[in-house]
């Protein structure tokens, strides 16, 4: 939790009501973003994402895995964040599983889309190798190392970067003897395929602090909200998710006004996201 | 409530309590504050505070069929004591030792919603206890011949797994959970089911039935359960020389000796179960529990009836 | 418990899923007839009722066709002792499902997603200044899983918290919707919603016009959130008067 005085409150909301942050930034400026992909050289892809004082690692590992009986023509993708202790003393012990949970569950949201599979960030059935029988399992572990408010963004973000990262290793497949058979996959160590990261969002989350709302909320512009809408949008501007958090309620009008303002806010993120993403490409190809 | 019935056991002790102060104060106070002396004045005159005579169960109602996608169901009122009683068919493999038996799986549930002394991720301590009595019971009473639940003797029975959840929790749970239970097993219809060309036993509906006359059907005339016996249960508490039939969760709380008798149709003993209390027992009280089941048994029995009738109607 | 070999259910797998597969197709094409009959922007009739358990302080019964919730409500009573001191009152939510709940026998099991989701959409509609120190707790068990499960839990929820005399700012009410290619379907069964593109749920209180929660999945234009944003809302205003109904019928009874 973070400790305000009457003072710092005040000079919180009137920032935020004159269009002037305590740190400079108007409402909805992001903090300046860094990127680094490759952090983790054992797994197939990963990145650091730091957005000011937030600093979010995430890891994608894929494995080979058997399709679901109810979607055979697709991979399975899981995704878990934790909260590690040395970003904030709450999150010792078992302090920090909600939260985690709460992201986890959010991501999911965001990127995996519907029941059907319709709209979903990352093209599953891309991740099929022998329709029914052999898939690859994407497993995307984000670690919290630092916390200054708005995790969910960052974590996106990361997820989104390190996609960009991640090699598929290419297969070739025997086929059994008889259809019955599990299929003997070889999986190449040298050759990798990139991964289609076109349609994965961003997510935009939108703090609502006294009558105004403002991106990319530091944990004290936090500590001070009623409530909080995240809103996942794509490289066509639709609507891949939504959860809110925190108690007030709020007008649907101003939902829908938040909804226009995402999709805006998410476009320069994006846009913001992708030139890092090369620059980082091109530093890593020069070492 | 625990705090209440601590109160009420040193005040009872002190024999002159229950004199103290009953005139200027409250009812409900004086309840809470001395649960036991307010209780004796009402035994003094052979009755209790909802009225009822010490002997006489409250009132009881059974339903069948409340969850349609269960294969037999039920739900059971004694009281405010509610219980819902489900069975679901499953097909298993019949263990070696027994090839042409297929099997039970009973369990019964307090979820945090029946009674505020349940907290989640904190079951229960009676939970476990009243399951095993449950199984116990139905299996030594010989109501369920397993022998009617085999399918293809060594290759295919049916395990039924009865869950009974405690909705609201009033004093009795194990009446009522037998009491439903035997009324879930009542209103069980088996699914006619077939074999598929794998092996494995597939369900049959009326309408593919209709189509294609050459499905074989594995249980065509085993569709009910034939009860051999039934059993009944009455739960009484015991106080000085008072028995109480059928008690409240207050009564329960108050007077911790009680007594459970479980009698068959044909007026066997099935099981006698009293976990301790401080009431040493006169044989003479042990024949008296048992006749008041005997009654109890009866009352249930058209209970039962009218429910089947109603179902049918 | 006797642990018996592995069992399944006899009704077929491979026929159901390919009935899934086959109502998918179905569920693409513009018209189409839902399996109960309902038009596309209907309901399934409600019944709601209070004071089922009388362990509790409060307590609802709600059936929107298939799927039955009941929930009580206990307190405002005393904290864990672990708690820290706090001067507005605490919210504890669980909702669990029952063995029997859904079609193939599963564990009973806490709901840990729902819980969170009901306590979030609740927190706000609770004045939790008028009972310090202590917590409510509110408890769901859901009877039989019928589809549209959360926002039963939540209406019914919010019911039992009436009954149960907390203070509110308002009732509150909660619907959801399947978007099926073009066609959005409101209060959608489990049948529906294994198939569904997305789903959009709106927690709110209709009489101050304020969303407590709202939860989107699938893929989504601005203008289709808008269409469904307004259906849900009208849903839920016209569920908020058959609950106002209940609670009236309710106090109005002789007891």
């Amino acid at each position: 939790m973070v400790g305000l005085s009457a003072g710092e409150k005040h000079f919180i909301y009137g920032g935020i009501a004159q269009d002037l942050r305590t740190d400079g930034r108007q409402r909805l400026h992001y903090r300046p973003i860094s990127v680094e992909i490759g952090v983790i050289p054992q797994a197939n892809g990963s990145s650091r994402v730091r957005l000011g004082a937030t600093d979010v690692i995430v890891s994608i590992k894929a494995e080979l895995g058997r399709p679901s009986s109810l979607h055979p023509d697709k991979g399975k993708v899981a995704i878990f964040i934790d909260c590690s202790p040395t970003a904030a003393p709450m999150f010792e012990g078992r302090g920090g599983e909600e939260l985690s949970s709460e992201l986890s569950l959010a991501l999911q949201r965001c990127l995996l889309g519907g029941r059907s599979g319709a709209g979903a960030g990352i093209d599953l059935s891309s991740l099929v190798i022998v329709e029914g029988k052999v898939c690859w399992d994407l497993y995307i572990d984000g670690l919290v190392v630092s916390s200054d408010g708005n995790l969910l963004d960052a974590l996106a973000a990361a997820i989104k970067v390190a996609l960009c990262n991640t090699g598929i290793p290419k297969t070739t497949v025997n086929l059994g003897a008889s259809p019955n058979d599990q299929p003997d996959v070889d999986v190449s160590d040298e050759e990798f395929l990139q991964f289609d990261t076109s349609g994965v969002p961003v997510i935009v989350t939108l703090t609502k602090v006294g009558r105004h709302y403002i991106v990319d909320a530091t944990s004290e512009e936090e500590s001070q909200m009623s409530s909080a809408v995240s809103i996942s949008v794509n490289r066509h501007g639709q609507i891949c998710g939504l959860t809110k958090r925190g108690g007030a309620g709020l007008d649907p009008s101003v939902i829908l006004d938040m909804i226009s303002v995402a999709k805006h806010v998410g476009e320069q993120l994006m846009s913001s996201l992708d030139s890092e993403i090369a620059a980082a490409e091109a530093s890593a190809e020069d070492q | 409530m625990a705090a209440a019935s601590t109160a009420g056991g040193s005040g009872g002790g002190g024999g002159g309590a229950g004199g103290f102060g009953a005139g200027d104060m409250e009812v409900e106070a004086y309840r809470r504050l001395f649960p036991l002396p307010f209780y004796e004045r009402y035994l003094q005159n052979y009755v209790r505070p909802d009225a009822r005579p010490l002997h006489r169960a409250r009132d009881t109602s059974v339903a069948l069929g409340p969850i349609a996608s269960a294969h037999g169901s039920s739900s059971v009122k004694i009281g405010d004591t509610t219980m819902l009683a489900a069975v679901k068919l499953e097909v298993m493999t019949p263990s070696a030792e027994a090839p042409d038996e297929g099997s039970l799986a009973i369990e019964f549930h307090m979820p945090p919603i029946c009674s505020p002394t349940v907290r989640p991720g904190r079951p229960a301590d009676v939970a476990p206890v009243i399951s095993k009595q449950l199984s116990d019971v139905i299996t030594s009473s010989g109501m369920i011949d397993l022998k009617e639940l085999s399918l293809i003797s060594g290759k295919a029975a049916w395990t039924a797994y009865l869950d009974i959840y405690c909705l609201n929790s009033d004093g009795s749970l194990f009446d009522a959970a037998l009491l439903s239970a035997i009324a879930a097993f009542s209103h069980l219809q088996i699914p006619l089911v077939s074999l598929n060309d794998d092996g494995r036993v597939i369900a049959v509906s009326g309408e593919q039935l209709e189509n294609n006359s050459t499905i074989e059907l594995v249980n065509k005339e085993k569709r009910k359960l034939s009860f051999q016996s039934i059993p009944f249960s009455l739960t009484c508490v015991l106080h000085n020389k008072y028995i109480l039939a059928d008690p409240t969760a207050e009564e329960e709380s108050i007077m911790e000796t009680f007594i459970t008798v479980v009698l068959d149709s044909m007026g066997r003993l099935v099981s006698f179960y009293k976990p301790g209390g401080s009431v040493l027992v006169h044989s003479s009280t042990i024949k008296d529990c048992i006749s008041l089941t005997k009654q109890r048994m009866e009352e249930l029995q058209n209970i039962l009836e009218d429910s089947t009738s109603a179902m049918e109607e | 418990m006797a642990t018996n070999p592995s069992t399944y259910s006899p009704s077929q797998s491979s026929e159901r899923k390919q009935l899934q597969q086959q109502r998918r197709r179905l569920f693409q094409e513009t018209d189409w007839t839902r399996f109960d009959g309902r038009g596309f922007q209907q309901c399934r009739p409600a019944f709601l009722k209070t004071g089922a358990a009388s362990a509790a302080s409060g307590s609802a019964f709600a059936a929107f066709g298939a799927t039955k919730v009941i929930v009580s409500v206990f307190g405002p009573r005393e904290s864990k002792k672990a708690m820290l001191y706090s001067s507005t009152g605490r919210l504890n939510c669980n909702v669990s499902y029952t063995a029997f709940s859904t079609s193939i026998r599963g564990q009973s099991s806490d709901h840990k997603e729902y819980s969170s989701m009901l306590h979030k959409a609740l927190e706000g509609a609770i004045i939790l200044e008028t009972f310090p120190k202590t917590t409510v707790d509110v408890f769901a068990l859901v009877v039989e899983s019928g589809g549209g499960d959360l926002p039963v839990i939540i209406t019914c929820a919010s019911l039992a918290l009436a009954d149960a005399g907390i203070m509110m700012y308002d009732l509150v009410s909660s619907v959801s919707v399947s978007c099926f290619g073009r066609n959005i379907v409101i209060d959608p069964t489990s049948e529906e919603e294994a198939c569904q593109d997305g789903n959009l749920m709106i927690t709110c209180m209709p009489a101050r016009n304020e969303v407590t929660q709202v939860t989107l999945t699938g893929e989504w234009s601005t203008a289709k959130i808008n269409e469904a944003m307004e259906l849900c809302l009208d849903a839920c205003s016209k569920l908020a008067e058959i609950m106002r109904s209940c609670l009236k019928e309710a106090a109005s009874a002789p007891s």
